[in-house]
């Protein structure tokens, strides 16, 4: 696709003669040098799993955060520029709030899935020639992860505003090899012990370091106690069952 | 004095009232009965304005979906514009979520839209009837405080009927053991009991009783004439 570049990847929202807008095209390749982070969806609650890379021992790895909660019943790994993150999470923690104090009732997955993606698309000048809020797409894509009436859930939502619900997904730099484990380890029956032990282990097979507990983030969303980020030691038991 | 004179110090001196008054109270009478497995609805269609009777049918409750059923008294204007609003926030719901609102979800939203015009208020009193996993009856001010109760009466006759639905649903004022499980049926009849009666007293209830009986099922309807005197 770097072969043909042209005066097309030049505007954020022109369409190129073969009608590809490159600049998206170009944010979702961003998200290829992000770390890995994966999701499963069990019948029990959805597991998610993020690597962090340690650049450097003096770096402090808590600091590091890539997965963030929503809502109570909702989470959401990030794979990418996480700084793009923020704008979409807080969009994401508005909705869900707003959900709640209108209705009462908790925000579906699919619901606050939308509304990020409808943000995705908001950049350049808008038709009207107001201001628009973005210069260029998001250059982060997003697992979102949550328990409504429909059960436990997954989706994933890339810079073109696109999203789509998964089994279990992985993005980022190692999710070529991830996908391909996933696809083969992955059962409809699997259960939320399996998934926390599949998803360090299929992150264990993809990262370049010794995969530690403060080099992994795992988190858990399941209807018994919603939105839950393991800690060191709760980390420590699923690492020691690998 | 000149004529001039007079105008300044006179005419212009007197003080005058400027008023405006945006409401109008247009009577009638709504009640709502919840059951183990079923809501009832009632309300009369007649529409007043004093001694004047704008309408014999005028409806003020409204089926909102197959489980909620909003009956007001008050304001018809304002009832019929709070529900035409609601309406649409109902639409828009299902649109974005692909689901049919529930009737607590409903509550919420109707209690928000209320408390919106705080200072500019729906000059009307709101009964929400329906099933969630049971029967169910939601009150509200003109304003959005709202509760959940099994039976409430709305209107220029509720002083008269409330007590009798303490009485005959609740089993309030009485030396009762056990108190019998409400069915439909009684609940239909204590409805038409109420309305009849309120009939011969409220010169602003009468002409025709709309009776909504909501289940997990769906929402049907019955009618009755009411005196129209």
């Amino acid at each position: 696709m770097f072969l043909t570049r042209s005066e097309y990847d030049r505007g954020v929202n022109t369409f190129s003669p073969e009608g590809r807008l490159f600049q998206v095209e170009y944010a979702i390749e961003a998200i290829k040098l992000g770390s890995t982070a994966v999701g499963i969806q069990t019948s029990e609650g959805v597991v998610l799993a993020v690597e962090k890379r340690v650049t450097s021992p003096l770096l402090v790895s808590s600091s590091i955060e890539k997965i963030m909660e929503i809502d109570t019943h909702l989470g959401c790994a990030m794979s990418g520029l996480t700084a793009d993150s923020r704008t979409m999470i807080d969009h994401a923690r508005v909705e869900a709030q707003n959900h709640h104090f209108t209705y009462n009732e908790k925000i579906k997955v699919e619901s606050v899935t939308q509304a990020v993606c409808d943000l995705a698309l908001r950049f350049g000048e808008s038709a009207h020639g107001e201001e628009s809020i973005m210069s260029r797409p998001f250059g982060v894509a997003l697992l979102i992860a949550g328990v409504d009436e429909k059960g436990p859930q997954l989706y994933h939502a890339d810079p073109s505003g696109t999203f789509m619900q998964y089994d279990a997904k992985a993005i980022g730099s190692g999710s070529e090899g991830a996908q391909t484990e996933l696809q083969e380890e992955y059962d409809k029956s699997i259960s939320l012990v399996n998934a926390e032990t599949l998803s360090l282990k299929v992150l264990k097979q993809v990262m370049e370091e010794k995969l530690n507990n403060t080099n992994v983030q795992l988190a858990s969303i399941t209807p018994e106690y919603g939105f839950r980020i393991y800690s060191e030691e709760e980390l420590q038991v699923v690492i020691d069952r690998l | 004095m000149n004529f001039t004179d007079f105008y300044n110090e006179t005419l212009t001196s007197v003080p005058t009232e400027r008023s405006f008054y945006p409401y109008e109270a247009n009577g009638g009478t709504a009640l709502a009965i919840a059951g183990e497995d079923f809501c009832v609805v009632a309300s009369d269609t007649r529409q007043s304005n004093g001694y004047l009777i704008n309408a014999r049918y005028a409806p003020k409750a409204f089926k909102m979906s197959e489980k909620a059923v909003l009956a007001n008294s008050g304001f018809a204007a304002d009832g019929n514009a709070l529900v035409r609003r609601l309406t649409q926030r109902m639409q828009w719901y299902k649109h974005s979520h692909e689901k049919e609102m529930s009737i607590t979800a409903l509550a919420q939203l109707l209690s928000n839209t209320l408390y919106f015009k705080r200072f500019f208020p729906f000059y009307t009193q709101v009964l929400l009837g329906g099933v969630n996993e049971n029967g169910i009856v939601y009150s509200f001010d003109p304003i959005g405080s709202y509760g959940s109760e099994n039976c409430r009466a709305v209107g220029t006759a509720a002083s008269l009927i409330q007590p009798f639905l303490d009485n005959q649903v609740e089993f309030k004022n009485v030396q009762i053991v056990e108190k019998p499980r409400l069915t439909l049926d009684r609940a239909l009849c204590i409805a038409k009991d109420a309305f009849t009666s309120a009939t011969e007293r409220d010169i602003y209830t009468g002409d025709h009783l709309e009776i909504f009986i909501i289940k997990q099922d769906g929402v049907t309807t019955e009618s009755y004439p009411l005196k129209r005197d």
